[in-house]
């Protein structure tokens, strides 16, 4: 506080001090910016242009840190105390209970369940989506006709919200819906299962349109990543007398390296925190086969008031997310900057 | 607590500076709610379908011809979305001035928490004259809510698809309904729909068997003390196993929604895919808002209580089922509760009865029922059934009650054994 | 005093880059098979968008006969009745104004911040970038509880800032990790011209480092107005009167709440969709970027 007051006082001064000083002062930063590129550091500044520059960086920094402080930092924080309480929300939160919230939710076979629900629908996400996504991406990369417009058709479910889209394909699923009826017309009506109804296909189904909207943003990272390699790579290895094939797997597959790995980042991120399009399709339903980690925990808390085991579930979700992010950062996306400059942050 | 007030604060500065920062703010809408204006009453049903929605409307506005200066905000809500808003409305205290209460457990904890109106003087006029179904929304002698109707569940069948497999009579017994599960499959005709998707009506098959095995003293042990160790609620297990083992219900009704739409559970029955299901009062007024021609299943609708079991300690005449009260909230202005007294009138309960939207509690319009099957259960609710058992879930509130439900939901998928739902419930009872 | 002009072309960061055209280099296809395989890709992914839009120009009757085929006759009075009414509009108007807000509130404080920890050289530089990046750990999801209870104690409940202060809070650490790079990259010669006309660092940011970040402000902006416009699970937690709700709510409770009028329900949802597919794949390229650009730093 005490500095704050001296920050001002003096920096009135300054501004009424000559203009040249203040100039002179301003000048500073870039030179020692400037000369920290090269490994050196000049210290030569005065005490009111060091306080204004506090002023400064303040008056920038305190909405974001503000607001981000109080809605992220705060909430994350309360899930964190919230979890060792058992508590509905509606009195005084008194009921202490350590980490018995943590034991429960870890002993019970639905939310285990749904943890693997999550791990397997990154897998799945990765294993279809990857080969997938590479060679349709692959085989438009090249001069064909309408290929804006099928830059933009591919992207089209991605921009989809969850729940539009979710709704739509729920009425696709309906038993004797749409997707029956294509099946009948293409004479495979025998293997029409109840989509959603079914527990031993529902996870299934939901992996279905979890790829149908999520491929075009494979497809499209890709390709984006794809326009970055040199043409006259190509060229040169067309001269050699490479085929397609080599070509692709020997030059571009490996150029694309960090847009895959970018995107496969994407993808185990958002199947982690998965909610919006399991909520509408089943509602973690039927017989809790396609609960996710989200799901659940809307499930026992909003709807079940269970306010403390759910922040516990929650703390757990956020566990299970840092350890693979972390996992992946150390394992992947180290490659693709090895020796970077500055250290690198966590990236989630 | 004083650190949140603190925080609120904070945070609350944070918002007007944000506001003031973005040129003049203007948009800070809906944060009316409880307190906007006096005379502003808002209203959750869920009569979200013709002919209910518009007689509503119409009760709304000769509400507000009588009471100049009193406005009515109506939301006609599905009711799966309704009680999703309510949940979401106690918690924020944000409460509808007017809106549905269903007794038991999940009303204590709104009296506890000091959401909902004592109306006991406010309303003793229409208290007297709904006589005893009103007991079921008193905690501690006081009255919070006015029962509008209260039904029983039992099977709703569809007579002519009955006929058509050559039933005659009504079960009465699980044989003769095992029976009657045959026929309907030898004629190829789905016997029972069943939105185990929604969870509670599954779960209302055990609570219907346990009512059935258990004793009187068994049943209140679990209900007053919590107690489910009798060795009859197992048996209610093994009994609903015996009846998902026959394959009665209709396809993939894992997922099958209760009301919302012609594949579910209702719509089945009402588009005469299935021959009966285990519903409420609400059916045939379901069924009307699902069918094309808002005529449900007209003529062809059949009713009949839950078979006896063999050998079951209950009391085979014995009912189960429940009702929906309007409460006040606490907050709400007096205009509310003289709207929830309205509510119950003579007139207002008589349109209610001639359209078939329940079974009135008050005595004037019991004879109006219009509709000839709510008739008959009028008819069974007053002078057949020995009680009225409040639904197992309702009377141990939200928490315990969903993990129930869970558990019995799981039975019809498989993956739940008799003594699993037992043991669900004894844990989420014992944690409470 | 005239502000001195730059060519932002110099020393834009590589992911707000176009990529040169491509022509008549590679391997020209053309061949048919790949024409096939594009084809099924446009089936299967627009296959499902088509058929609500169809199916809104159907009646429930012709659904129930043929759940696949072509309006017979055409039908238009679903859609009229959706557009007609007031709750599709008021759904939508809500929707924009959470997304505005949120928008705004990440793209002024984001710059804002991102400005001193890009271009100042001061003690604590890199912790206070480090607490933001880290932002990125945290999903809503896991603070979803907390926020769900204090937007209730702050007497934000069904008030478009109780969606829009968490929103665009937990947008922050993404928008100030593309933006950081990008001011950094900018030419440390700007400062000093611009100090040589006596011009102040604030006045710097605003005259000319503001407008120079413009097409990475648009990226950050776009990505935080699509985020804030498909978002389902705060809202759902906090919008509880119907008339704050934001569209995607609008369309589930509308799914459920006339499910049996299959049209009906397949014409709000086509409508619902429009809007935001013609913004979002004008803005494709930017989504793209943004999402590239977010991973990489």
């Amino acid at each position: 506080m005490a500095d704050d007051l001296t920050a001002r006082s003096t920096s009135t001064g300054a501004v009424a001090a000559t203009p040249r000083d203040a100039r002179a002062a301003d000048l500073a930063p870039a030179r020692s910016a400037a000369g920290a590129v090269g490994g050196q550091r000049r210290r030569r500044r005065s005490v009111s242009s060091n306080a204004r520059k506090r002023l400064e960086i303040a008056f920038f920094v305190a909405p974001a840190l503000a607001l981000f402080v109080l809605f992220v930092v705060v909430p994350v924080v309360q899930a964190v105390r919230y979890s060792t309480y058992k508590w509905n929300g509606l009195g005084p939160m008194d009921d202490f209970v350590g980490l018995d919230n943590y034991t429960q939710a870890l002993r019970d076979t639905v939310f285990t369940d749904a943890v693997m629900h999550n791990l397997i629908i990154i897998v799945l996400s990765i294993i279809i989506q990857l080969p997938l996504g590479l060679a349709i991406a692959l085989l438009l990369n090249r001069e064909i006709w309408g290929r804006t417009a099928l830059r933009v058709i591919i992207f089209v479910p991605y921009v989809l919200a969850e729940v539009v889209a979710g709704v739509v394909w729920l009425m696709l699923l309906q038993p004797n819906g749409v997707i029956d009826a294509m099946f009948d017309a293409v004479g495979l009506g025998g293997l029409t299962q109840l989509w959603l109804g079914d527990p031993d296909v529902a996870l299934g189904t939901v992996m279905v349109v979890l790829t149908w909207k999520y491929l075009g943003l494979a497809i499209i990272l890709f390709l984006a990543g794809l326009q970055g390699v040199s043409a006259d790579l190509y060229e040169a290895a067309q001269l050699d007398g490479a085929s397609w094939w080599q070509v692709q797997r020997r030059i571009t597959i490996p150029l694309l390296g960090p847009t895959i790995r970018t995107w496969g980042f994407l993808s185990i991120i958002g199947a982690l925190q998965l909610f919006d399009m399991v909520w509408i399709l089943t509602g973690g339903g039927p017989a809790n086969s396609t609960m996710t980690m989200a799901t659940y925990l809307i499930n026992q808390g909003t709807n079940r008031s269970l306010y403390g085991y759910a922040s516990a579930v929650a703390v757990i979700l956020f566990v299970i997310s840092l350890i693979i992010a972390a996992l992946y950062q150390y394992l992947v996306l180290r490659r693709d900057n090895p020796q970077a400059p500055k250290p690198r942050k966590a990236k989630a | 607590m004083a650190r949140n007030r603190v925080l609120s604060a904070v945070a609350l500065t944070a918002g007007v500076a944000m506001l003031a920062a973005c040129g003049g703010g203007g948009s800070d809408t809906a944060a009316e709610g409880s307190d906007s204006g006096d005379n502003t009453i808002t209203w959750w049903h869920n009569s979200n379908s013709d002919p209910g929605k518009g007689v509503y409307e119409q009760v709304a506005k000769d509400f507000e011809a009588e009471n100049p200066g009193v406005t009515i905000e109506i939301s006609a809500l599905a009711h799966e979305d309704m009680l999703t808003r309510l949940d979401a409305a106690f918690q924020t205290g944000d409460t509808p001035d007017v809106y549905m209460e269903r007794g038991g457990g999940e009303l204590a904890a709104h009296v506890e928490a000091g959401l909902t109106k004592d109306i006991t003087e406010d309303s003793a006029e229409a208290i007297e004259k709904i006589g005893g179904s009103v007991a079921g929304w008193q905690v501690d002698d006081k009255t919070y809510a006015l029962p509008f109707s209260v039904g029983v569940v039992g099977f709703w069948y569809n007579t002519e698809l009955f006929t058509q497999a050559g039933i005659t009579e009504a079960p009465t017994t699980m044989d003769e309904l095992y029976a009657a599960i045959e026929k309907l499959k030898a004629a190829g005709i789905q016997p029972i729909s069943v939105g185990a998707g929604d969870k509670w009506p599954a779960a209302h098959y055990w609570y219907y068997f346990a009512q059935r095995e258990c004793s009187e003293d068994a049943m209140s042990a679990a209900t007053t003390d919590g107690d489910l160790s009798d060795e009859c609620f197992v048996r209610a297990g093994e009994d609903l196993e015996e009846l998902i083992a026959a394959e009665p219900f209709n396809e993939g009704f894992l997922a099958t929604p209760a009301q919302t739409g012609p594949t579910s559970a209702s719509g089945l029955l009402a588009t005469e895919q299935v021959a009966m299901e285990l519903a409420g009062h609400w059916e045939p007024g379901v069924m009307q808002g699902l069918t094309e021609d808002k005529q449900g299943l007209g003529e062809k609708t059949g009713w009949f209580p839950f078979p006896a079991v063999e050998g079951g300690e209950g009391d085979p005449e014995s009912a189960m089922g429940g009702g929906d009260a309007w409460a006040v909230s606490a907050e709400a202005p007096d205009a509310a509760t003289d709207f929830a007294n309205y509510l119950l009138s003579d007139e207002v309960q008589t349109t209610f009865a001639e359209n078939s939207m329940g079974l009135p509690t008050n005595p004037a319009a019991t004879g109006s029922v219009a509709d000839p099957a709510l008739a008959d259960l009028l008819t069974y609710r007053d002078e057949e059934a020995s009680s009225v058992q409040l639904y197992l879930d309702t009377y141990f509130g939200e928490n315990v009650g969903g993990a129930m439900n869970d558990a019995i939901a799981l039975m019809f998928a498989g993956e739940a054994s008799p003594q699993d739902i037992v043991d669900a419930t004894q844990t989420a009872l014992d944690n409470e | 005093m005239s502000a001195p002009t730059f060519t932002p072309a110099t020393g834009r960061p590589a992911l707000l880059e176009d990529p040169p055209p491509r022509r008549g280099k590679g391997f020209s296809g053309g061949n048919v098979a790949i024409y096939a395989i594009a084809l099924i890709v446009v089936v299967a992914t627009l296959g499902p968008v088509i058929y609500a839009i169809l199916g809104g120009f159907r009646s429930n009757p012709q659904l129930a006969a043929d759940p696949v085929g072509l309006p017979d006759p055409w039908i238009i009075t679903n859609y009229v009745n959706v557009l007609t009414s007031p709750e599709f509009w008021r759904y939508a108007l809500n929707s924009t104004v959470v997304a505005l807000i949120t928008t705004a509130l990440v793209a002024v404080f984001g710059v804002m911040a991102a400005y001193p920890l890009a271009r100042y050289d001061f003690k604590g530089r890199g912790l206070l970038t480090t607490v933001f990046t880290l932002g990125l750990l945290f999903p809503l999801t896991v603070a979803i509880i907390p926020l769900f209870l204090m937007i209730r104690d702050l007497n934000l409940t069904n008030s478009f800032w109780g969606v829009a202060l968490p929103q665009a809070a937990f947008s922050l650490p993404m928008t100030i990790v593309i933006l950081r790079p990008f001011l950094m990259a900018l030419p440390k010669e700007l400062e000093e011209a611009a100090q040589l006309d006596g011009t102040s660092r604030i006045g710097f940011f605003w005259r000319i480092l503001l407008p120079l970040s413009g097409p990475a402000m648009v990226t950050v902006g776009v990505l935080a107005f699509v985020a804030s416009w498909n978002s389902y699970l705060l809202p759902l937690l906090i919008l509880n009167d119907p008339a704050a709700q934001t569209l995607p709510l609008g369309v589930a409770g509308f799914s459920s709440e006339h499910a049996q009028d299959t049209a009906g329900v397949l014409a709000f949802t086509s409508l619902a969709m429009i809007p935001a597919l013609i913004f979002f794949l004008a803005m494709e390229k930017r989504i793209v970027n943004g999402l590239q650009g977010a991973v990489k730093g």
